[in-house]
């Protein structure tokens, strides 16, 4: 890597950072293809490389979503124990089952979402119902400042056996296939348990590093960290959430769903091409 | 521990971990363009032995000889390592604030995530 390289792929993570921190997702699906694409990255590097970014992107936001009451901790750790075990279970389950079914399949229900969270655009904040007593057990029920709206926005998590599930899915994804862990956090805060996006989006930020972490030592141990790649990543991603952590004080759930809806019907296509059996 | 007090401690082990990884990443690469990737700060007088162990970029092993040479690579290598450890700090951080708001179930939940989580580190290769 010649310093302008390095530099160059310094200012694309701190772009996929700042839209990683506002969308709850890693930026895997910005930093993979630019690093393979832009920089001629070997796949398997730009793979450790993007592990990085999601760890960074994940520590750099949550630094300031957990003091700012963004994210829900409670909430996070509850569904961590759903996603850590999904994703053991998909790195045994990787050696029997054929994945590019499970591309296809993920990728027609991430874009399948997508139409859920159009009909959702207008939307600022969801219904706020009577916790049920299952959310009062967990004390899974909170109330996040809102600096847009300029009040405290109470939440409950409702339908949480299905929210857990639908982790467990997430991680189980995640270990099988190593992307998506993200996209899939969302979609099950918002569309199952009708989080708002921001309090969806602070939390997913927030899990994303624990589930990464949990497959780096792989990565580290096959070779596939390259600090010289993986070093100017981290840096601009870690610039750049927390750039986003900060800029989402000051724009809408709805901004947040709209940042989000695109990520999410890229990384829909993104499976799809893999699926089919092209892509990158 | 109030929950205050707990999101400023789970914030403060993130903060800390993200700046100290960058700060190494930073020097690591501010020294390669001095001394090169293989290079020592530590300077190499003539006549003296060449660094007993050059490593590929990709190599984590003998970190700490390398970082004794004050290789840059090896500085680089350490702030990686230092972020990839960041959310299992928290996550152990998670656990102290839990157990000292006496709240049982979720010093449990979060125990049993840093189990899972140190065991996919060490035992899935």
């Amino acid at each position: 890597m010649t310093p302008q390289a390095d530099l160059g792929i310094f200012a694309i993570c701190v772009v996929a950072g700042l839209i990683g921190a506002l969308a709850g997702v890693g930026g895997g699906i910005l930093v993979i293809p630019a690093l393979t694409i832009g920089f001629g990255v070997d796949i398997h590097l730009a793979v450790g490389a993007s592990i990085v970014s999601v760890i960074a992107t994940s520590s750099g936001a949550a630094s300031a979503y957990v003091r700012d009451r963004m994210t829900n901790m409670r909430i996070g750790m509850f569904l961590e124990l759903a996603t850590t075990t999904g994703a053991v279970c998909g790195a045994l389950l990787a050696a029997v089952v054929a994945p590019a079914f499970l591309y296809l399949l993920l990728g027609v229900v991430l874009l399948g979402s997508a139409g859920m969270q159009v009909s959702r655009l207008g939307e600022e904040t969801p219904p706020t119902d009577q916790p049920s007593a299952l959310a009062i057990r967990l004390r899974l029920t909170d109330s996040y400042p809102d600096r847009k709206l300029g009040r405290e926005v109470p939440y409950s998590a409702r339908r949480i056996p299905l929210g857990f599930v639908l982790m467990w899915v997430a991680g189980v994804v995640s270990g099988l296939l190593g992307i998506g862990s993200g996209v899939l956090k969302v979609l099950a805060m918002d569309g199952a348990m009708r989080l708002p996006m921001k309090v969806g989006s602070a939390t997913s930020n927030f899990m994303i590093g624990v589930t990464a972490a949990a497959s780096a030592g792989i990565y580290l141990a096959r070779g596939d960290v390259d600090p010289l790649i993986a070093g100017p990543v981290a840096l601009g991603v870690l610039a750049g959430a927390v750039l986003g952590a900060r800029l989402i004080q000051h724009i809408s759930n709805r901004s947040v769903r709209l940042v989000f809806l695109p990520v999410l019907v890229v990384v829909g296509l993104e499976t799809m091409a893999r699926g089919l059996g092209f892509g990158i | 521990m109030s929950p205050e007090r707990f999101r400023t401690v789970v914030s403060t082990v993130l903060i800390v971990g993200v700046s100290i990884s960058a700060a190494l990443i930073a020097a690591g690469f501010a020294a390669a363009l001095a001394v090169g990737w293989q290079g020592s700060l530590a300077g190499s007088v003539a006549g003296s032995a060449p660094p007993a162990h050059v490593a590929a970029t990709t190599d984590f092993s003998n970190l700490a000889g390398r970082l004794a040479a004050l290789q840059p690579l090896a500085l680089a290598q350490l702030g990686l390592l230092t972020l990839l450890a960041t959310p299992v700090a928290r996550v152990a951080a998670s656990v102290i604030g839990f157990a000292s708001e006496r709240d049982r179930l979720y010093t449990a939940i979060t125990a049993a995530v840093l189990a899972i989580l140190l065991g996919s580190i060490f035992l899935l290769r």
